[in-house]
């Protein structure tokens, strides 16, 4: 098989959501201006895109419409360009880069795009109508679990205690403020956005202005943290501050195979060198990938200690630290904003800058691929438990 | 051009004012409230409106968290508050109808603002003191004839929303047709009660109710009984809020109670009872420690609650006046015996007869004080108000009693109190040994249909005058206008053809004898006459139209496992409800207060619904371990259905299906008839009355329009469900739910009956069903949960307890 190479990664900044500046802005507009970006970082022309695959995880109502072809065609990419969306909930913008970079491999296209979008201020988490089958629902009402019960069912099974996940959150969000006072967001596009305003005539007008940074960021402390009330549980251990915020955002990439990195005279960033996927139990998704990250790296051949960075989406702190406690991972210095040794989720997860669902996985692409060519990485992990009781892992692989 | 009150401002922005404004905005009428700039202002703070308007805002925001709610629909009602301060906005005073003053009490301060309106006012506005306790004539000194003309006090009671009294107080100089239009504005668009003062020192309500409140001061101060006894006797056994003397003392604040007692010590040189406001020792030394109630929570007041640090169990603590030192005392055990045997009273006249004319030293103190009271009431006409009906009024509307002083005294019977006060040394009044000598016994009764009052000044009695909306079905009775009747409710004639539907059981509770009597009551008015009402005037803050159903008549049955007879029951209920819906004389319910359960399913099956404007509505049946059994949730749901044009192909049921589900699954009540509209139990066009007394009357002004318009009862039809994917939803939640130990295993269990029988058993989305079908999947849940000992134990705790069990 050929190589697959990741020759740029973009994203736009992750806005809370509907309270957050991307808010108003619809999805289309939000992932057109992450394809644009990409295709300017690779520089390269639109036309020589084979195809786009694009993860989301309600594609539905504004994300719907095959809005993987739709978005194409609003970023002015000609007709010949063709688009799908793919849907794999919280690994959907992995499973879209996955999908496209197989592609490559096999032969079957020289360059693709791969990417992620998710508006959760526009289409509701759950989408607009969730219609679980009822007879389904009253047997195995599981399968339909809200994440934060199986954060829950994580914490308790396994023990993670509140103090724990509090500490992680904590350290999330710090790396997270280091990381924008050191601009090391390099992956982030400013995103022109909408906000539609009632002028003192009661005119109603939309405005644009541009968004440059992640606006879930914000400076917290252990005992705030400690403050705050348990949501999915009466006496649980999972609160909004130790959760992944809810955000919009979208995010693309450009994959080529060796033969078209020469052709178009482009710099690759990084290799896709394995990808895999796991179940698990749906009511404890969150382990997904304590299972999918071991089988990623057996396939790979690579061992746990080569890995000089990974991206562990931090969807709640119980299975974020769960997971890394499976690997091998979970020592404080690996993860403490004030240690040099730290070297998950060193810009901060989804506690600080938020989780897009559909979304995340492109998004983490991008800064994961920022930090390992700032950093000089050789081997890069992004992985994510998904809902439903799975988990995804991919390999990257450092390009100098 | 007629008179009108397009807008209101209200200056001042405490918690009278803000209430105020509240009220005014909550009747639809746009309101401006200001008060002053800070005046600790920083430099660089004197040109920021939001700055200027702090004080302002700070009433505003207490307003809006303030409990019970001063807000009818915060979501509506804001719309109407316009706030601003006394600086830049002044000049929009012009635009406004009505003012009200509403700043400190201090004469000055209020003399200078009036001298600033009349410089804006529009002509002919109007201008209102809320004033407790300033007198008119001083705060109008200055002032020019056209401002007189349009001056008075309008002085509302806390908590203005709650509070029904509205004292009117004209001065000399006010234009009679300008206070006319008042007094039937406040009356019918803000549905207060108006009495008219006089502009005398506290008005009508403080003064009768501060020299009671000094007088029990007084009297305990040397009395081996003791507070809690105190208000263990004069609670609701002599008709008054449980509360009584000194919790309510508590309560409004004892700085409060002693700035209106030392003025009227100081205003009222020649009060006979003059010395009755020299407070006590005890209550000075209260003052100094700052002990004033509610409102110092740590040094406590009257009383005090303490929690024992080891055990959290609370103590209830008394101050005793002797030693100054708090004591600790049982609820239950101080209640004297007296008061027990009057609880026993058949009605509120024997149990004040009971207390009064007792033998022990607690009746003797409860005559010392009423008699005290009645001989002062009647000694203060024509002082502070012409007639009888003034004073009576203020202590019902604005100390919340069950009765006034003169009604006590007719209670109590004239005659033998007399009698008693005679031997007991008492000075009667010569009005009252006048009114005795002409044969004038009581000081109310009905003659011809009417309410009258007997009016000292001519020593004779005169009719009442009502507004002609105003009903009441007390005097109806006692005019023989019951056409039918048994133990739990009567068929009241209304004239014109209508006939009221009136309930009387224990809160008005639907028992079995109710429901067979609505449709004998149905029959009897097809053939007798042209429409029906479903109205009552229980007693009461908040009162019970209806607050449920006869939990003890199913729970007895459910003992007995006789749960053949339960379905048979709700056959009938369905019977009752369904024959109210479609009979063919049109029905409208006129609600106030607790309509709860089975009261609120009977105004869902009628045509129309004229809601008191505090109305507490819901279908609570899940506290009780049920789900509704007289097709409230079938109804409910067609109020969503039919929300919706028929030109509409509605696709996402769920937006409608989940709040209607959530109300019953969560037992949601409405805190006003605003509310009740939102949450789909009152259509758009249902009306909301604002006078409480108006209700009865304004429902059968809603018949008889049925009855000109050419009424035709609804059409039966089939009603689209959400079917299944309903449970789906619902199923897959409450999974979630119980996972966070959000909800117990048997209120689980209720709530997906609930939403099986909302959404239409076992139809598919969208399909169309009958009522029958609904009402039959109501009626199989309901007995269903009947069976489980889970219900029996829920239904039982509530019963014996008035709270919820969650099982």
């Amino acid at each position: 098989m050929r190589d697959a190479y990741i020759v740029s990664a973009v994203r736009t900044p992750g806005c809370r959501r509907s309270k957050g500046a991307l808010a108003q802005t619809s999805p289309e507009k939000l992932i057109v201006q992450a394809l644009n970006g990409a295709i300017e970082r690779a520089g390269i022309d639109k036309g020589v895109v084979d195809d786009l695959m694009l993860g989301c995880s309600f594609p539905e109502a504004e994300q719907g419409l095959n809005i993987g072809r739709v978005a194409l065609q609003m970023a002015g990419f000609p007709d010949n360009v063709s688009g799908a969306t793919v849907n794999r909930f919280c690994a959907s913008g992995l499973e879209s880069v996955a999908q496209s970079a197989t592609r490559i491999m096999a032969g079957w296209s020289e360059v693709c795009m791969a990417g992620g979008v998710e508006s959760m201020s526009i289409v509701p988490m759950g989408g607009n109508m969730p219609r679980p089958l009822a007879s389904w629902a009253k047997e195995n009402p599981d399968v339909y679990v809200s994440m934060g019960v199986t954060a829950e069912n994580v914490a308790n099974r396994y023990k993670i205690t509140r103090a724990q996940q509090d500490e992680f959150a904590y350290h999330s969000q710090m790396k997270a403020a280091e990381a924008q006072k050191n601009g090391h967001f390099t992956e982030i596009i400013p995103t022109t956005a909408d906000r539609f305003v009632e002028k003192a005539d009661g005119t109603i007008v939309c405005e644009t202005f541009v968004q440059t940074f992640d606006d879930g960021v914000r400076p917290t402390t252990m005992e705030g943290l400690a403050k705050l009330r348990t949501v999915f549980a009466a006496l649980g251990s999972v609160t909004a501050g130790n959760s992944s915020q809810t955000t919009d955002g979208a995010a693309a990439s450009v994959i080529m195979s060796g033969d078209a990195v020469k052709k178009y005279g482009v710099k690759p960033l990084a290799k896709l060198v394995c990808y895999t996927t796991a179940g698990c139990k749906a009511d404890e998704m969150g382990v997904g990938p304590a299972y999918a990250i071991p089988k990623l790296l057996k396939l790979a051949g690579v061992k746990v200690e080569e890995v000089g960075l990974w991206e562990l989406n931090e969807a709640f702190a119980s299975q974020a630290i769960y997971s890394a406690q499976q690997i091998g991972i979970d020592d404080k210095k690996y993860w403490s904003y004030d240690s040099p040794d730290k070297k998950i989720n060193i810009n901060g997860g989804a506690i600080a800058l938020g989780h897009p669902l559909g979304c995340t996985g492109s998004k983490l692409l991008a800064t994961l691929v920022a930090n390992m060519q700032r950093l000089g990485v050789r081997y890069g992990v992004e992985s994510m438990c998904i809902g439903g009781g799975m988990g995804a892992a991919a390999l990257l692989e450092l390009c100098e | 051009m007629a008179k009108r009150i397009e807008k209101v401002a209200v200056i001042g922005s405490g918690i009278m004012g803000s209430g105020i404004a509240a009220l005014c905005a909550g009747a639809g009428i746009p309101t401006l409230l200001l008060d002053i700039v800070p005046f600790d202002l920083k430099d660089e703070e004197k040109d920021n409106p939001a700055a200027r308007n702090r004080i302002v805002k700070a009433g505003m925001d207490a307003a809006l968290k303030a409990k019970p709610p001063v807000f009818y629909n915060k979501k509506t009602d804001l719309n109407l508050i316009a706030t601003g301060n006394l600086t830049d906005d002044f000049q929009k005073l012009a635009e406004c109808d009505l003012i009200f003053e509403v700043v400190v009490e201090n004469l000055k301060i209020k003399q200078d603002l009036f001298a600033r309106i009349e410089k804006v006012m529009k002509k002919g506005a109007v201008i209102a003191s809320n004033t407790s306790g300033l007198p008119l004539y001083k705060m109008a000194e200055g002032r020019s004839e056209e401002f007189k003309k349009h001056f008075m006090i309008l002085h509302f009671f806390n908590p203005v929303r709650y509070m029904k009294m509205l004292e009117i107080v004209p001065g000399k100089d006010t234009l009679p047709e300008i206070t006319e239009f008042i007094a039937n504005w406040g009356e019918k668009i803000l549905g207060k009660g108006m009495v008219w003062a006089k502009d005398t020192p506290n008005f009508i309500g403080n003064r009768i109710g501060m020299n009671l409140i000094c007088k029990t001061f007084k009297m305990i101060e040397n009395s081996d009984i003791i507070m809690p006894e105190v208000d263990a006797l004069f609670g609701p056994n002599m008709g008054m809020p449980r509360t009584a003397v000194f919790a309510l003392a508590d309560l409004v604040g004892l700085d409060t109670i002693v700035h209106v007692a030392d003025g009227s010590y100081e205003n009222l040189p020649d009060d006979e009872a003059r010395d009755v406001y020299q407070l006590p020792q005890y209550v000075r030394k209260m003052m100094e420690k700052k002990m004033l109630g509610k409102k110092t929570k740590d040094a406590g007041g009257f009383y005090k609650t303490e929690i024992d640090a080891a055990t959290w169990a609370k103590k209830k603590l008394y101050l005793d006046p002797k030693s100054f030192a708090f004591k600790e005392f049982d609820r239950k055990a101080v209640v004297p015996a007296i008061a027990d045997a009057a609880k026993k009273g058949k009605d509120l006249a024997e149990k004040q007869r009971i207390l009064v004319y007792g033998d022990d030293k607690y009746a003797k103190f409860a005559w010392e004080l009423i008699s005290n009271l009645l001989v002062y009431s009647a000694n203060r006409i024509p002082e502070i108000s012409d007639n009888i009906i003034g004073i009576d009024n203020a202590m019902r509307w604005g100390f919340a009693w069950e009765v006034g002083p003169f009604e006590i005294w007719d209670n109590i019977g004239l005659e033998t109190s007399v009698k008693k006060m005679e031997a007991g040394g008492m000075k009667i009044p010569a009005k009252i040994k006048a009114m005795l000598a002409g044969g004038n016994k009581t000081f109310y009764k009905v003659e011809n249909g009417k309410d009258m009052y007997f009016d000292f000044a001519s020593n004779s009695y005169k009719e009442i005058k009502y507004s002609p909306k105003m009903i009441f079905l007390k005097t109806l009775r006692a005019a023989n206008k019951v056409v039918k009747a048994n133990e739990s409710a009567s068929l009241i004639d209304l004239g014109d053809g209508v006939y009221n539907i009136e309930f009387h059981s224990k809160m008005n509770a639907l028992n079995k004898a109710m429901l067979d009597f609505m449709e004998e009551a149905a029959d009897y008015v097809f053939k007798n006459g042209v429409g029906m009402v479903i109205g009552n005037q229980a007693p009461g803050m908040p009162g019970a139209f209806s607050a449920g159903g006869d939990l003890a008549y199913m729970g007895g049955l459910a003992k007995e496992g006789k749960f053949s007879e339960i379905d048979t029951f709700i056959k009938g209920v369905h019977r009752g409800i369904m024959g109210i819906k479609y009979s063919n004389i049109p029905v409208v319910a006129a609600p106030y207060g607790l309509t709860l359960g089975g009261g609120c399913e009977v105004c869902l099956a009628c045509d129309k619904i004229v809601a008191h404007t505090d109305l507490i509505m819901g279908l609570v049946e899940i506290g009780a371990g049920l789900v509704p059994g007289g097709c409230g949730m079938m109804h409910l749901w067609q109020r969503y259905m039919d929300s919706v044009p028929g030109s509409v192909n509605l696709v996402d049921y769920g937006a409608y299906v989940l709040p209607a589900f959530m109300a019953v699954a969560q037992a949601k009540t409405s805190m006003s008839a605003s509310q009740a509209r939102d949450m789909g139990f009152l259509r758009p066009t249902d009306r909301i009355i604002a006078n409480k007394d108006y209700l009865i009357g304004e429902a059968k002004k809603e018949v008889l329009k049925m009855v000109d318009d050419g009424y035709a009862p609804p059409a039966k039809k089939k009603y689209p469900v959400m079917g299944q994917a309903a449970q789906g939803m619902v199923w897959a939640e409450m999974f979630n739910m119980k996972s966070g130990g959000f909800i117990p295993p048997h209120m689980e269990f209720i709530a997906k009956k609930a939403i099986y029988c909302m959404s239409g058993g076992e139809a598919r989305q969208g399909q169309l069903v009958s009522e029958e079908y609904l009402m039959k999947l109501e009626r199989e849940a309901f007995v269903e949960l009947w069976r489980t000992e889970n219900t029996q134990k829920m239904a039982n705790h509530i019963m014996t307890t008035g709270k919820p069990l969650m099982l």
